[in-house]
């Protein structure tokens, strides 16, 4: 049995489910992020798990002991909460020694506990500072902290890096990584941001209208994205109409195909080649700048399809220039319709 | 901080002079050598204050609304905190019927109350009872801290009263170390302000308050209605100065800031 197990977990509110029969296992010491767009239900599958709300049908096991109707305090999770929920009348010291404190650690112990998990968060010299004084990044340090130290089975993340800006976030999704690796703790992260599941994740949940729509690896949910939605909602994806050719291959519609298939393409995976050559002929629309790889909306009969091109350092293609694109066959993914509406 | 324009700083004068200038003239008649209310013009004197302490009704009223100010804020404060968190957080039957009712003193006229409590005492045989004039203002009061306590309490963060029962904290031990300590500006903040309105009132008071428990601002009432003498401007002065010291030994101890307006 894994060592956190959701059984067809349930919340209702009134008419609404918000979470239906989620299946989940997370094993010991994974990384594993709840991805889906807000309202999804994933921000109270965490809350079900911290047991701040009350659970509706279904039963959550950690470590093969049935905890779904316990009290949070009871639990012993380390959660981190979007807005750092530090205590704002305490210190660093003091926040992050309150759980050791409310499970009576004798005081030396306390001491020296805090110090560790201060010098593993980068903190050690900040002890005596209040959270006003931190900036956002060193709050969700502090956070992250006091859920570790006291040594919890599984730490939970509700969107923990949203607050913070762009650079920020960044650094602290391989700060939060490292840590994770470090200590070796099962971890339940929730997203909304696709970017930040791939990249630090062991496994992606993908939830959609209360329910589990795929759960993969970060490269496998990328590179075959189940449905359309997913397709969509993790990374960027050329749409394409198609179907199956005599041999049964899926292949991107062409004169007399009744285009039955929905064909999901990568812009990444496209090549842009000469004029008359390729498998489609296209014209520059428009073309944006990322540093590292240029964005083009091309023109072409089977519509506008983006491409993106890694920068190296050639001029980019002006915009109307005739071009001809080229891909893999085996790279068109058949996606699955969307079987939930959110 | 943005910095007051000319226009926003003279506005900002004329009101602070609006606001002082009454209390800067009761001070300086306190001072004056003449038997009239008048400023003084040929020199300062103590008599009135004097005058005051030896009038022990006087001083046995300051002791009436000092002990009655500060058990009445205190029970108001009490009452308040428990009820604003419940209004506050959870969805109950009757719930807008507690929040209006716990307002509803604000509303009626204390003259109305008077009279309606006046009235109910003497049938319960309970007239010139301190505890019961003491009660009368604590349905007075604590509107004023229920409505700091709500703002207070609302403004919250729950994720970190959420925060410290995952991490082990029980019910009361989460309200002493987590919950209290974010809501205590606007306990502080209404526990003040319960406390000067009880300090203060008159109205309801002439009512339901027997010679024995005569506060002071009945006292004076009554007395300016005999005679009018400096000893009032006296009087005044001095509950002026005890109030300006309480601020500023509050400030200094604690942080005004940090009280009223929950700076740390």
């Amino acid at each position: 049995m894994a060592f956190l197990q959701l059984n067809a977990l349930s919340k209702r509110y009134g008419a609404v489910d918000a979470v239906v029969a989620t299946d989940l296992a997370v094993e010991k010491g994974e990384f594993v992020s709840l991805l889906g767009p807000s309202g999804c239900g994933k921000t109270t599958t965490l809350q079900m798990i911290a047991g701040f709300v009350d659970v509706s049908g279904g039963q959550i096991l950690l470590d093969g002991r049935d905890i779904t109707h316990a009290k949070p305090a009871s639990r012993g999770l380390g959660v981190v909460f979007q807005s750092y929920a530090l205590f704002p009348h305490m210190s660093v010291r003091d926040n992050v020694a309150f759980g050791l404190k409310m499970r009576k650690v004798p005081a030396v112990e306390i001491a020296s506990k805090v110090k560790q998990v201060l010098e593993l968060v980068r903190l050690a010299p900040h002890a005596e500072r209040y959270p006003r004084e931190l900036s956002g990044g060193q709050r969700q340090r502090v956070a992250l902290a006091r859920a570790l130290v006291i040594e919890p089975p599984v730490l939970l993340l509700d969107e923990p890096l949203s607050n913070l800006d762009a650079n920020l976030r960044e650094e602290m999704q391989f700060e939060i990584r490292r840590i994770q690796c470090t200590v070796g703790i099962t971890t339940l992260m929730v997203t909304h941001d696709q970017a930040e599941a791939l990249s630090i994740s062991d496994r992606v949940v993908v939830m959609q209208a209360g329910r589990v729509t795929q759960i993969d690896v970060p490269y496998k949910l990328y590179e075959h994205p189940r449905t359309r939605f997913i397709s969509d909602f993790v990374g960027k994806a050329n749409m394409l109409a198609g179907d199956y050719d005599a041999l049964g291959t899926p292949q991107v519609r062409h004169e007399g195909g009744d285009g039955e298939l929905t064909l999901s393409l990568r812009p990444e995976k496209i090549q842009l080649v000469d004029a008359g050559t390729g498998r489609v002929q296209g014209k520059v629309l428009d073309r944006y700048f990322f540093g590292s790889q240029w964005l083009y909306r091309i023109h072409t009969s089977l519509g506008e399809i983006t491409v993106v091109r890694s920068n190296d350092g050639s001029p980019p293609l002006g915009r109307g220039t005739a071009v001809g694109l080229q891909w893999h066959a085996d790279l068109l993914r058949v996606l699955a319709a969307d079987e939930v509406h959110p | 901080m943005s910095r007051n324009g000319p226009l926003a700083l003279g506005f900002h004068t004329v009101v602070v002079v609006f606001m002082m200038a009454p209390l800067v003239v009761v001070c300086l008649v306190a001072f004056t050598p003449e038997n009239t209310l008048s400023l003084p013009t040929s020199g300062f004197s103590l008599r009135w204050f004097r005058a005051v302490f030896e009038r022990a009704d006087f001083i046995q009223a300051f002791y009436n609304s000092l002990i009655l100010a500060f058990t009445a804020a205190s029970l108001a404060t009490l009452i308040a905190v428990p009820a604003a968190l419940a209004i506050s957080r959870y969805a109950f039957p009757g719930r807008n019927f507690f929040s209006a009712l716990f307002l509803s003193p604000i509303i009626i006229p204390h003259l109305v109350l008077g009279v309606a409590m006046l009235r109910l005492f003497a049938l319960m045989g309970v007239n010139g009872s301190f505890t019961w004039l003491m009660l009368a203002h604590v349905v007075i009061i604590t509107p004023y801290v229920l409505r700091l306590v709500l703002a207070a309490a609302i403004g919250i963060d729950r994720s970190a009263e959420q925060a410290a029962e995952s991490l082990g904290a029980g019910r009361f031990t989460l309200f002493r170390l987590v919950t209290l300590p974010m809501i205590l500006p606007g306990v502080a903040g209404g526990w003040l302000l319960a406390f000067i309105n009880s300090f203060d009132e008159v109205t309801l008071s002439i009512f339901v308050s027997s010679p024995a428990t005569q506060t002071l601002p009945v006292r004076m009432y009554v007395y300016a209605t005999e005679s009018i003498d400096p000893m009032m401007a006296a009087v005044s002065a001095l509950v002026i100065a005890l109030t300006a010291a309480t601020m500023i030994v509050l400030d200094r101890v604690y942080g005004l800031d940090r009280v009223l307006v929950g700076k740390h």
